[in-house]
């Protein structure tokens, strides 16, 4: 099922990651972190921090000024073709084609992965398996929710079946109740072995799912601390101290 | 992976209200405009074979051909009330004599006001005006709704080369439009064989040249509505640039281009040519009086035929020299109509509204062209028709006076009409439209080029973010 990665390198990996803005701003200072197979890795931080920066740049959105994100070894700004048949992408507001149907959008963006061969009965189970209502599957999306919206966004991602995926504040605007099924999923997915970089601004959840998480501010990436670190720390505290700049000298 | 993403664009396009909405105004307007074109052919042609009997009727009861009132008329052709051009503008209607200059008469707005008012609905203004304001509408925000609306991020994290993109945001949105409009225009050639309207072979093929022209056309403000979506990064800057590109190529460049040529070259005006004529004709006619005045008889034979002969002289002398004045005159004022015309199309042809004009009048034949088409047509048949008048007659009608001996006893013989010599008005044919429109639709393939290599330049440094 799983598009198998080259050897076992890590699946996403940033390497120094800097990027200056032509208008001297300094989005991303020297960042590094590596993501597994199998591990969902949390980047936390206030708006500007350099979450969606780090993603875009792992999109091959934008290049880096220095530095290298790799994404099953390969550079993206050096070959981002390559790297994009390993990644999957959530954004936070998951729009798709509002004219289209659930079905239409993801017959398109199954396509367009180069995955041709999928039926509606295959259409129908994803989206089932996100918690779409069959009625609202041949539903243009114009009609939906939020939350709908980002259901069938995941059920894109699901679809192409990448190793990695890359979700760009998923939780953000979810009801309570969609939040759980969407963790539930998270947690599915990483079983299967997906290799999973998440920006977001909910720490409850972050702590829940992640084997890793980091806080990023202003650019940089301030703490970075396993599971198993955080097992005994009240990571709420620790992200307020932070974005005080509580920790800016140790940082 | 080219195929998927043209056909989601069509797919988008064709399933959004906009779409709907503005095909089916579009589409009624088409068909609209066959069915008017059918109905005014049958009209028109109706009107011009009435006035044909009623000029012959006319005749009737007339001893001599040189007494004769005759017209002829420039007859309706079907592809004019589909492309009018310059048609309805033109006088229709010449006084045919055996001598000297021919006006037309009676253009179509003189007869019906209204429409000189508010213009002909045809496929010239369809695709110049309607078609082109829908594909300013349907893609005026093709790269930078996609960016709004957060597509554009999605599609690109999949391994999607930026040139198949925007070449097939390009087709696609061309295909979605011009693929269900062939639906009214097939409809609207079919209303022209049910109504019987008489088209030739040569007349379908200029009417497919024709569409085909408004397509490329129409292509051109696809291309141009996507390059400027991905110029700018809000769909709404891009809608106002393309309304105000719109209102300079459809209204504004075409109109400016007169002006800007008539005070470059100055033509002089009709009413100008005329008083000069008058002046050269009174003068003319001084010394023809007082050439008759110092008419002697020989003696030798009958004065009457000897004062005719003599007098006919004097009239071919006279109007020898008022054709040769009036020649330099009307070629003088040629040359500069010619060389400010010229100025104009080369300056509208900045726009392709105004190429796309140029282009269908010319293959329709109701292009400038026809004016010069109908009056050497017309004066062809000037020399055929006093020919005829010489032969039936022994002389033709001239400017001077004609002196008719009716000789008093006997049976007075009249004319039979049906012997006049007809006026054909022959259409140019398929390879002179061709040529006279070549540059016109090489222009528009041109910027159809031009806007889709700015398109495809663009988009390789668009910020996908």
């Amino acid at each position: 099922m799983n598009e198998k990665s080259q050897n076992d390198k890590p699946m996403l990996e940033a390497v120094n990651l800097t990027k200056r803005y032509e208008d001297n701003s300094l989005a991303l200072n020297n960042v590094s972190f590596v993501v597994n197979p199998g591990q969902i890795f949390s980047m936390l931080g206030g708006n500007g921090a350099g979450k969606t920066t780090t993603i875009n740049i792992f999109l091959n959105l934008i290049e880096p000024t220095s530095g290298e994100a790799r994404i099953n070894g390969i550079t993206t700004h050096k070959e981002p073709l390559k790297a994009k048949q390993y990644i999957s992408y959530v954004s936070e507001n998951v729009m798709l084609y509002p004219d289209f149907t659930a079905f239409q959008n993801l017959d398109f963006f199954s396509k367009l992965a180069g995955k041709i061969n999928y039926t509606k009965k295959d259409y129908r189970e994803v989206l089932l398996r996100v918690g779409l209502q069959e009625e609202a599957h041949n539903k243009k999306l114009r009609g939906f929710s939020k939350g709908m919206r980002q259901k069938c966004g995941i059920a894109v991602a699901i679809l192409k079946n990448s190793p990695a995926i890359l979700l760009d504040e998923p939780t953000s605007g979810l009801d309570p109740n969609a939040g759980l099924q969407f963790v539930k999923l998270l947690q599915e997915l990483k079983d299967e072995g997906k290799a999973i970089l998440m920006s977001t601004h909910d720490i409850f959840r972050a702590k829940e799912i992640s084997d890793m998480i980091g806080i990023m501010k202003e650019g940089n990436l301030v703490m970075m601390k396993t599971k198993e670190e955080l097992e005994n720390e009240d990571l709420e505290k620790l992200y307020v101290q932070y974005m005080s700049g509580q920790f800016d000298n140790a940082a | 992976m080219l195929k998927n993403l043209i056909n989601k664009e069509i797919r988008e396009i064709i399933q959004s209200t906009k779409f709907v909405i503005s095909f089916s105004v579009c589409s009624l307007l088409i068909i609209l405009t066959f069915y008017v074109g059918a109905k005014s052919y049958h009209v028109n042609k109706s009107q011009f074979d009435s006035a044909a009997a009623e000029n012959l009727r006319g005749m009737e009861g007339v001893t001599d051909w040189r007494m004769i009132d005759h017209n002829i008329s420039l007859p309706p052709f079907p592809l004019a009330f589909l492309v009018s051009g310059i048609s309805n503008d033109i006088g229709r209607n010449i006084k045919m004599s055996g001598y000297g200059e021919l006006t037309a008469k009676d253009s179509k707005y003189n007869e019906d006001l209204i429409y000189a008012a508010f213009r002909f609905l045809d496929l010239d203004f369809i695709f110049q005006v309607i078609l082109s304001l829908f594909a300013v509408l349907l893609a005026y925000n093709s790269v930078n709704g996609e960016k709004e609306l957060g597509t554009l991020r999605l599609i690109f994290s999949n391994s999607v080369p930026r040139d198949k993109y925007i070449l097939a945001k390009i087709l696609g949105s061309f295909l979605a439009v011009a693929l269900p409009l062939l639906i009214p225009f097939l409809i609207g050639m079919l209303l022209l064989i049910l109504l019987n309207v008489p088209f030739t072979s040569t007349d379908w093929l200029k009417l497919l040249l024709i569409i085909s022209t408004g397509f490329l056309f129409f292509g051109s403000f696809i291309t141009l509505s996507v390059f400027v979506s991905t110029l700018t990064k809000k769909s709404s800057n891009s809608f106002l640039f393309l309304l105000v590109t719109w209102i300079l190529f459809v209204l504004v460049i075409p109109r400016a281009s007169i002006l800007l040529a008539a005070s470059a070259v100055e033509v002089p005006s009709v009413d100008k040519l005329n008083f000069q004529k008058n002046v050269f004709a009174n003068q003319l006619s001084e010394e023809h009086v007082n050439a008759l005045k110092s008419f002697k008889s020989s003696g030798a034979g009958d004065v009457i035929e000897e004062f005719q002969k003599y007098m006919a002289e004097k009239n071919a002398t006279r109007e020898e020299k008022m054709n040769a004045f009036s020649k330099q005159l009307e070629e003088e004022r040629n040359n500069r109509q010619n060389a400010q015309q010229d100025l104009s199309f080369t300056i509208a042809r900045v726009s392709p509204a105004a190429s796309f004009s140029f282009a269908v009048s010319n293959l329709a034949g109701t292009s400038l062209e026809l004016i010069k088409n109908y009056r050497d047509q017309a004066k062809n048949y000037q020399k055929v028709f006093a020919d005829f008048q010489i032969d039936k007659t022994g002389s033709t009608t001239t400017s001077g006076m004609v002196m008719v001996v009716r000789k008093t006893g006997g049976d007075v013989k009249t004319i039979n009409p049906s012997e006049l010599p007809k006026f054909n008005f022959t259409q140019p044919d398929l390879s002179n439209v061709l040529s006279a429109s070549i540059i016109d639709i090489g222009l528009l393939a041109f910027f159809n080029i031009l806007f889709f290599a700015g398109s495809f330049v663009t988009f390789l440094k668009y910020d996908l973010r």
